[in-house]
């Protein structure tokens, strides 16, 4: 398929999959899905938003759907066409030209409300205006992005993208989509980690350090009590996919304990709650403006560098 | 590349007797030379059922068969002719049949003895270096063209397969130096072939695919043209853009090692397995063995759900390889599938200190492949 043909997909409306097809049957989960974040993985658009920065020698403007980029003598101005990420950690746009994708090197972060420096463009210092309004993306990396943020022909992450099998589904409701629950832990890893990144994926190809902290697939896989074949650690056993994330620490306890209640009546000597706000702590990643919980369950050690 | 073609027509003519056998082979040898191939290979084929062990009939059926694109029959012919009888021009046939039908190891091996037994002759040098070359032994190749570099300043030829060598074998000052000498030419695609690969090599890729994009644009012809083309647009993330190049290297080089590996991976990508698996398959012709290749058609087995197949092969290849870290990441999803968790467990350490040891030779600066 062509790079044309795959995004011109975005200009279709779906035939099924989205959470209004599969409402009426499935109520409960389409109506606590419609508040998860994954919904509003990618919005089409720039958004509605006034916002400003400068960026070295650059000057940008994001207001609405214009992004504009301003080296004081001359200005270049882009429509957005895409918004990825639903904006409580961040926003980063997509713009073409010349018939090209392109990342913008301004991005929204939502502890900021504010405009920085996309993550990743860090190490990159434009030699242009152009160059300064953003990276252009391979094809290769545009279809992933797309891939994860969005469902076939609609935006965010809607019943099809991880169901599948909505449209034989719909016709014949005896054809039965995958059933998720089905899948084993290390399965569930692999799924999971399609967009939120394998343990074999960061494992050979990187990122190394703090930087793969926001990859929780692999960084749950280096924990010590992560066992690929029990389903009490599995991303589910946490994660609510339906729902919104959960936030309170608290309300993660009860799954710590699933295994270590079970070895001793004292699992911690320590505490005996908010498990994660120790053994997960929330990690700064550089750029990001933001922390990230560290999924690598361990006993953390005062001053240890980084286990990667 | 021209086929050195071995036929002693005239001496044997001589030596023919009236020998109603011996008509046959002068008959067989008429129609040679008068390009009947069909009928030459039968006429020596008859004379071989009475004469089983003239060198000179067994080598001239293998010529006939070469000239045929039967390489795979003239193989044994010249293989018995030289048992019979050792002899560098037949040697050399043989290298040509075993170089056109893609299995460059055996070619190399041939192309050696020969390049030993008349080491002024340029053609079976030049031909072993590219072999080499695409077996990955760039280091043999400099040494071997090294000489000749020098003695041969304005042949371009060896110039490039000394400079193809040196680059990709990171000796970049030095492969510097040869291109600078093509260079000298003008521009053309051999130098842009050249410069492209060099800067591949240093991981400047738009660069490289700037260059690459106009080799191909002045001689779409050049051998490796596409395959490197096609590699730089992997690296830039063209993937429908390398597989078409690929395609196109393989069209003119289908024993390409390279482009049939690199062709696979994309194609798994897209799940083509059958597709993925018969480039691996050529791309083990030519380089036999080779770990990469293997792991590859490893992991099509076990994406199309032979977890079993797929561990027995990735248990050898990191027997083999122990420090191939995608082997082991590979064979600990299949333990965790087969429900092997101390195995799955093992493997994951192994990853993590490779990868571990590969990030503290990073940090001190030593260049990792």
């Amino acid at each position: 398929m062509s790079l044309a043909a795959f995004f011109c997909l975005f200009a279709l409306r779906a035939q099924g999959g989205s959470p209004e097809d599969c409402a009426p049957c499935h109520r409960k989960e389409t109506a606590r899905f419609a508040d998860a974040g994954m919904t509003r993985a990618l919005q089409p658009g720039g958004g509605n938003r006034r916002l400003q920065t400068r960026l070295g020698l650059y000057s940008y403007e994001v207001n609405g759907s214009d992004y504009t980029v301003s080296d004081g003598t001359g200005i270049l101005k882009f429509p957005l066409a895409w918004t990825f990420g639903q904006g409580s950690t961040g926003q980063t746009w997509l713009y073409q030209r010349d018939n090209r994708w392109y990342e913008s090197r301004a991005s929204y972060y939502g502890t900021l409300g504010a405009l920085d420096l996309t993550i990743g463009q860090q190490s990159i210092t434009p030699h242009s205006l152009a160059e300064a309004a953003g990276r252009l993306i391979p094809v290769s990396e545009a279809r992933q992005c797309f891939s994860c943020h969005s469902t076939g022909p609609l935006a965010g992450i809607q019943c099809e993208r991880c169901h599948g099998a909505s449209e034989a589904h719909l016709s014949d409701p005896a054809k039965l989509p995958r059933k998720l629950a089905r899948l084993t832990t290390e399965e569930q890893s692999d799924f999971c980690g399609e967009c939120h990144r394998t343990w074999a994926e960061i494992s050979l190809k990187g990122p190394r350090g703090i930087q793969n902290v926001r990859f929780q697939p692999y960084r749950l896989a280096g924990s010590k009590c992560y066992d690929a074949t029990d389903a009490r650690i599995r991303c589910t056993a946490c994660h609510d996919p339906h729902a919104p994330l959960e936030t309170n620490e608290a309300n993660y306890d009860a799954r710590c304990l699933a295994c270590h209640a079970q070895r001793s009546t004292n699992a911690c000597p320590i505490a005996k709650k908010l498990c994660v706000s120790c053994h997960m702590p929330k990690l700064d990643l550089p750029g990001a403006h933001k922390s990230f919980t560290d999924h690598r369950i361990r006993i953390v050690k005062a001053n240890e560098s980084y286990p990667d | 590349m021209p086929i050195f073609l071995l036929i002693r027509v005239l001496a044997a003519v001589l030596l023919l007797q009236s020998d109603p056998n011996e008509d046959i082979l002068k008959h067989a040898i008429g129609l040679q030379q008068t390009g009947d191939t069909d009928g030459a290979i039968d006429a020596y084929r008859r004379y071989l059922a009475a004469r089983p062990n003239s060198p000179l009939a067994l080598s001239n059926l293998g010529a006939a068969y070469s000239r045929s694109g039967r390489y795979l029959d003239a193989i044994p012919q010249y293989k018995l002719a030289l048992k019979l009888q050792p002899n560098p021009a037949v040697e050399m046939n043989l290298g040509l049949a075993y170089y056109k039908s893609g299995q460059t190891a055996l070619a190399a091996a041939t192309f050696e003895r020969v390049h030993k037994a008349v080491p002024d002759q340029l053609q079976p040098t030049l031909l072993l270096a590219d072999c080499w070359l695409a077996m990955g032994r760039n280091r043999n190749v400099t040494e071997l063209l090294a000489p000749l570099a020098d003695q041969r300043q304005d042949d371009l030829a060896i110039a490039y397969l000394f400079g193809t060598a040196l680059v990709r074998d990171n000796q970049i000052a030095r492969g510097q130096t040869i291109i600078d000498r093509i260079l000298r030419n003008g521009d053309s695609a051999e130098s842009r072939l050249l410069l492209g690969t060099a800067k591949l090599s240093a991981g400047e890729f738009p660069e490289a695919l700037a260059d690459l994009s106009k080799a191909v644009e002045l001689n779409p012809k050049l051998p490796d043209v596409y395959t490197y083309y096609g590699q730089a647009l992997v690296r830039t993330g063209d993937a429908a853009g390398a597989t078409e190049a690929f395609r196109k290297a393989l069209e003119a080089n289908p024993n390409d090692y390279a482009s049939n590996l690199q062709l696979a991976v994309l194609l798994k990508d897209e799940q083509k397995y059958d597709e993925a698996r018969a480039c691996l398959q050529r791309a083990l012709v030519v380089r036999p063995g080779e770990l990469r290749a293997r792991y590859h058609l490893a992991t099509i087995r076990l994406q199309e759900g032979s977890a079993e197949d797929a561990r027995a092969e990735l248990e050898a290849i990191v027997k083999e390889e122990p420090a191939f870290t995608e082997a082991h990441v590979a064979l600990a999803t299949i333990y965790y599938r087969l429900k092997r968790k101390p195995d799955g467990d093992r493997e994951r350490a192994i990853v993590q200190k490779l990868n571990a040891a590969a990030q503290l030779k990073q940090q001190q600066g030593l260049n990792i492949k």
